[in-house]
């Protein structure tokens, strides 16, 4: 029963679901309207931007590297998706474009990283500014707001009573999910990230993951940009800004280690899901907004230091098991060679 | 001849030239940025970011990082507004807030040092917690929480904004961090121990340092310059806001990586940051003033700070082997 309860709590994707259970009863008990249908409906609806990000971030840090110009490339990709709306051009050249936008930053990022072999952190960071410069270059500092009507109607689209958005949010983690763990390109992500050295002897393409890795996290942040657009109806200059930090936190939470090699998708999503849950329920809880950062802030030290002293007492644990047993094989072995 | 030229290929050397010649191209495209006057008050506009680089550099040659800084920066300006709007003297305030960044730096430390999460990811935490308490105060005490707090004292203001024997403060503020902390890791046992655990921290654990209390120290050292960068914010624009510095942390880390401390830990000095701060000040100011927008310049900023860790892995290591390989083979002919 105990070794269950411990093996339930090592599932970080299982600990932060029962986490954020407790803490949706929790706030319910406040104020029951918290736990409505609908009010969930919102909080996921408003969590999906994050969601899909931190889908993509963590083939980033699985791979044990990190991508903090997402924030920039979701601000470009907005921009350039608003101005090619506006300029009346066609539902599928824009996704399309969008998604290149995405693709080609992050291949750049990841040339960076795996072949120049830049720092990932260095390498991100000055891509931040780039970006965020080049979009504030494409709009030339102004608002975007003239998108179609039509465009901004998609996110009120409802698919069995599930907006389009959600959709989108939930097929993409599964796609992940399945590529990840199913195929046996997914796995080499994992492999890069755990051992690089021993990837590359084994003969497996670490540079091309790494590549890859970096594409996919651009490609994530262009389709965040897409989905805002099409939630909020205009874009302007600071769109994204500040993003980056929130969505590593998010993968973070999610059990999603930045030494790369742990993780899943699942948990990471659930991590973003649980940033936007504790970032609403403040209203419901009736404290004012401004604590908002003050609260998941703390909540993130919090989880993260308790998971790593949790996981230092598990080792501590199993070793102890296993030296247990070990002289408990020594003794068996004594008393069996008396006789 | 070896050592010679090992000294001559200095990256410090080599940004200092780099500096020279930002100016005099800058100069050739608008003469007016040549204006001494103008040159020396300019630093004002980026004093912080040094201010909060230096000590930043012992953080990253420990071999961790701190992203919370910008978020310290906000914290130490509020807490000086609030309390200071509260009654409490001016200095008194600056102190008290100096002492809160500190502790908040100490957080930092200790979680670094006592756990093994990544300084990344506790540095993050407390980014948003920083922040976050920062906005809590200023919410607290009145209705709008991004409504600075005005009207300071002169003699506050003056902090960042007067004049000292003809040079800005601003300037004396930073020779005199690049003395106190170029002496602290330059000089000192105590800077000798921080490259150590930088460069090999289990080496240095069993070589008897107390290598918690180094890495806890530089994130406390770290947290003193935010706050310190917050307050000549503060007084510079004269005013105490929440979210002053709120985008500090690229062009911070800019500096420090491109005054040539390696992102992995061991290696850097206190005047490479110095240099490469103004580099990026001036940088921006020469671009500004050749007519792009403050944000357009991040364009640049982002770009060298890609290029410089290119240079320093391959150009300059493959121009001083170079060098090395035909400087041994003509004294060898020789």
């Amino acid at each position: 029963m105990k070794s269950l309860l411990y093996k339930m709590i090592k599932v970080r994707e299982l600990s932060i679901l029962i986490l954020m259970v407790a803490y949706f009863l929790f706030v319910g008990s406040i104020n029951s309207q918290f736990t409505n249908l609908d009010t969930i409906v919102l909080v996921v609806n408003g969590s999906i931007i994050l969601l899909v990000m931190a889908v993509g971030q963590s083939f980033v840090l699985l791979t044990s590297n990190i991508d903090v110009s997402v924030g920039s490339i979701m601000g470009l990709s907005a921009a350039v998706c608003g101005t090619l709306l506006a300029s009346g051009a066609n539902l599928g050249v824009v996704v399309f474009s969008v998604i290149c936008v995405g693709a080609v930053i992050g291949f750049v990022n990841g040339i960076g990283v795996s072949y120049l072999k830049i720092p990932a952190i260095i390498m991100t960071l000055g891509m931040l500014g780039v970006v965020r410069g080049l979009m504030l270059l494409y709009t030339k500092g102004m608002w975007i707001e003239n998108i179609p009507n039509y465009y901004k109607k998609i996110a009120r689209i409802e698919i069995l009573s599930i907006p389009f958005p959600v959709w989108i949010g939930v097929i993409l983690v599964l796609i992940a999910y399945l590529f990840l763990t199913k195929t046996k390109f997914g796995r080499y992500f994992y492999a890069v990230g755990d051992n690089t050295d021993g990837a590359q002897l084994l003969g497996l393409p670490v540079n091309v993951v790494k590549v890859l890795a970096f594409m996919l996290s651009g490609i994530s942040a262009a389709i965040a940009g897409l989905i805002f657009v099409m939630n909020i109806g205009f874009v302007s200059n600071q769109t994204g800004s500040g993003m980056e930090l929130q969505v590593i936190a998010a993968a973070v939470l999610g059990g999603v280690a930045l030494t790369g090699g742990i993780g899943s998708v699942i948990g990471a999503g659930l991590g973003a899901f649980f940033f936007t849950v504790i970032n609403s329920s403040l209203v419901f809880m009736k404290i004012p907004a401004y604590w908002n950062s003050a609260i998941s802030g703390f909540l993130l030290i919090l989880i993260v230091v308790g998971d790593s002293r949790f996981q230092k007492y598990l080792k501590k644990r199993s070793l102890q098991n296993q030296k247990n047993s070990l002289e408990e094989n020594d003794r068996e072995k004594q008393s069996k060679a008396i006789p | 001849m070896k050592s010679n030229l090992k000294r001559f290929l200095k990256w410090e050397l080599f940004l200092f030239i780099f500096l020279v010649g930002e100016l005099i191209f800058f100069g050739l495209l608008t003469p007016s940025f040549l204006n001494v006057q103008n040159l020396l008050f300019s630093i004002n506009d980026f004093a912080y970011i040094g201010l909060a680089a230096i000590p930043m550099t012992f953080v990253i040659i420990t071999g961790g990082i701190d992203v919370s800084v910008g978020s310290i920066m906000g914290l130490s300006s509020i807490t000086v507004g609030v309390l200071w709007a509260g009654g409490l003297n001016i200095w008194v305030a600056l102190i008290i807030a100096l002492i809160v960044c500190a502790l908040a730096g100490l957080l930092n430390g200790l979680i670094v040092a006592y756990t093994d999460v990544q300084p990344l990811v506790v540095t993050l935490g407390t980014m948003f917690l920083f922040a976050g308490i920062a906005l809590v105060i200023s919410g607290g005490s009145s209705a709008t929480g991004y409504e600075g707090i005005s009207g300071f004292p002169n003699s506050f203001v003056q902090i960042a904004n007067g004049i000292t024997l003809g040079l800005p403060n601003s300037i004396w503020l930073i020779l005199f961090f690049l003395l106190i902390f170029g002496v602290l890791l330059h000089l000192t046992k105590y800077g000798r121990n921080v490259y150590l655990v930088g460069i090999n921290m289990k080496a240095a654990k069993y070589s008897g340092i107390a290598t918690k209390w180094i890495v806890m120290s530089t994130y406390m050292l770290a947290g003193l310059g935010g706050g310190i960068s917050g307050i000549i914010l503060t007084s510079y624009f004269s005013s105490a806001r929440s979210d002053l510095g709120a985008q500090a942390i690229l062009p911070v880390i800019t500096a420090v990586v491109l005054g040539g401390t390696s992102i992995l830990g061991g290696r850097g000095t206190v005047l490479g940051t110095v240099i490469a701060s103004i580099v990026v000040g001036m940088m921006n100011y020469g671009l500004q003033l050749s007519g792009m927008t403050s944000e357009q310049t991040t364009i640049i900023v982002g770009g060298m700070l890609i290029v410089a860790v290119v240079m320093r892995r391959f150009n300059i290591n493959y121009v001083k082997k170079w060098f090395v390989a035909n400087g041994s083979t003509t004294t060898k002919g020789s």
